[in-house]
């Protein structure tokens, strides 16, 4: 039987950016198989492992893939060191050892899964909702510190916005299509100012990031393509938003790249009742996070709308940075709190 | 059966009453509006309701 100390550390050392999970996939099946879970692989490749028998399902729902960009397992002193460490191996790692320590009662069962492809296109999560039976509640596995549960994730639609007009001599009286494009740029920006006008926080703005811009001129012709990514606030739909980019757009075309709507749990349900209790009883202080970023919650919270929190050790601040790092003190700690989480969530009828 | 219970605003200090809460509920004062969490229910204690930070991250 692997400990969590163990855990982390085998874990870290398979390194597995978006496509290339399959090494750190057969690691941590036969690791939750040693741990005393049933496992199996989905056809999406995401691994799976349930213990217990009832009909209650808490699902534990973190990420196997990272990120790319390899750094390499070191330990020094409370810390270690690796690709992963906090989005999410560090999160996985505390999924499977909770769900391997917690003790189980006849109503219930626990399911981890080692979902693939989150930083990419969600492929893994999308599988799993298309063929995973509703579950009672689900943890989603990403950093929010250990005496943290994140309620809510911005959402996110990219969109390249293109513009091909007859070339024009630079001596000529007319704007080029770079600054038609430019134009279009300054007046979201605008818009998008006063949509956030009285929005204190970031959680409920509009907030648009230039990607990328580029000229492909031929001999008759230029053509300019930008790329736009937006964060989503909770109460701003897809409609809505098309509605004010086409407000905005005096030319041009839009090919929508993405979209992903924002999602914000409730805070009055027995899953995170059963987490507060828990970070107290481990002398913490709970305290809730809304992400500006996106994660599986986008997905899976409107499509099983049950309760749902994310949680995991760790500083999301150092989510894709190369020093990506976790406390091995707060990995233990936050064990210790979904371990006893659990517990209560089997031991109370909801 | 209801099982009533009666404690104070840490906030502002109203007596507050609630029926059939649980532990880790998070409720809110009729008098000053704020959210607060049940910490305990023997004895009943009320303390202000965890708060909602901003956070980068996915």
């Amino acid at each position: 039987m692997r400990d969590p100390l163990a855990l982390l550390p085998g874990l870290l050392a398979y390194y597995s950016p978006t496509g290339e999970e399959e090494q750190a996939v057969s690691f941590l099946a036969e690791s939750m198989g040693a741990m005393g879970f049933e496992v199996w692989c989905d056809e999406a490749g995401n691994v799976i492992g349930s213990r217990g028998s009832g009909n209650r399902e808490i699902l534990l729902l973190g990420h196997i893939d990272t990120v790319s960009g390899m750094i390499p397992v070191r330990w020094e002193g409370d810390v270690i060191y690796g690709r992963g460490a906090v989005d999410a191996k560090g999160p996985l790692a505390c999924f499977v050892s909770a769900g391997a320590a917690a003790r189980l009662t006849p109503d219930w069962r626990i399911t981890v899964i080692g979902a693939v492809g989150e930083e990419g296109d969600s492929r893994g999560a999308k599988h799993v909702c298309q063929t995973h039976p509703a579950p009672k509640m689900v943890v989603i596995g990403e950093p929010s510190g250990w005496d943290h549960l994140t309620l809510g994730y911005k959402g996110s639609y990219w969109f390249r916005y293109r513009l091909s007009q007859p070339m024009v001599h630079t001596a000529a009286n007319g704007a080029s299509a770079c600054e038609t494009a430019v134009d279009f740029w300054n007046r979201l920006s605008r818009v998008v100012a006063q949509w956030n006008e009285g929005k204190e926080r970031l959680f409920d703005q509009l907030t648009p990031t230039l990607r990328s811009i580029q000229m492909f001129p031929d001999d008759y012709s230029e053509i300019v393509e930008m790329r736009v990514g937006m964060r989503l606030p909770p109460k701003l739909d897809q409609p809505a938003l098309e509605a004010l980019l086409d407000g905005v757009m005096e030319t041009g075309e839009r090919f929508v790249e993405d979209y992903l709507p924002a999602y914000r749990a409730e805070k009055n349900t027995p899953l995170v009742r059963a987490f507060l209790s828990a970070i107290r009883k481990a002398g913490g202080q709970p305290a809730f996070s809304l992400k500006t970023g996106t994660s599986d919650m986008n997905l899976v919270g409107p499509f099983w709308n049950c309760p749902i929190v994310a949680y995991g050790p760790g500083d999301s601040s150092l989510d894709h940075t190369p020093y990506e790092h976790l406390r091995i003190s707060e990995y233990l700690t936050s064990v210790s709190v979904l371990t006893q989480a659990l517990e209560i969530i089997m031991n109370t009828n909801v | 059966m209801t099982t009533q219970l009666t404690g104070h605003c840490p906030e502002c200090d109203a007596e507050l009453t609630f029926n059939d809460v649980i532990e880790g509920e998070i409720v809110v004062c009729s008098d000053c509006g704020v959210d607060l969490e049940v910490i305990s229910l023997e004895p009943f204690e009320l303390a202000l309701a965890p708060m909602e930070e901003e956070d980068w991250g996915e």
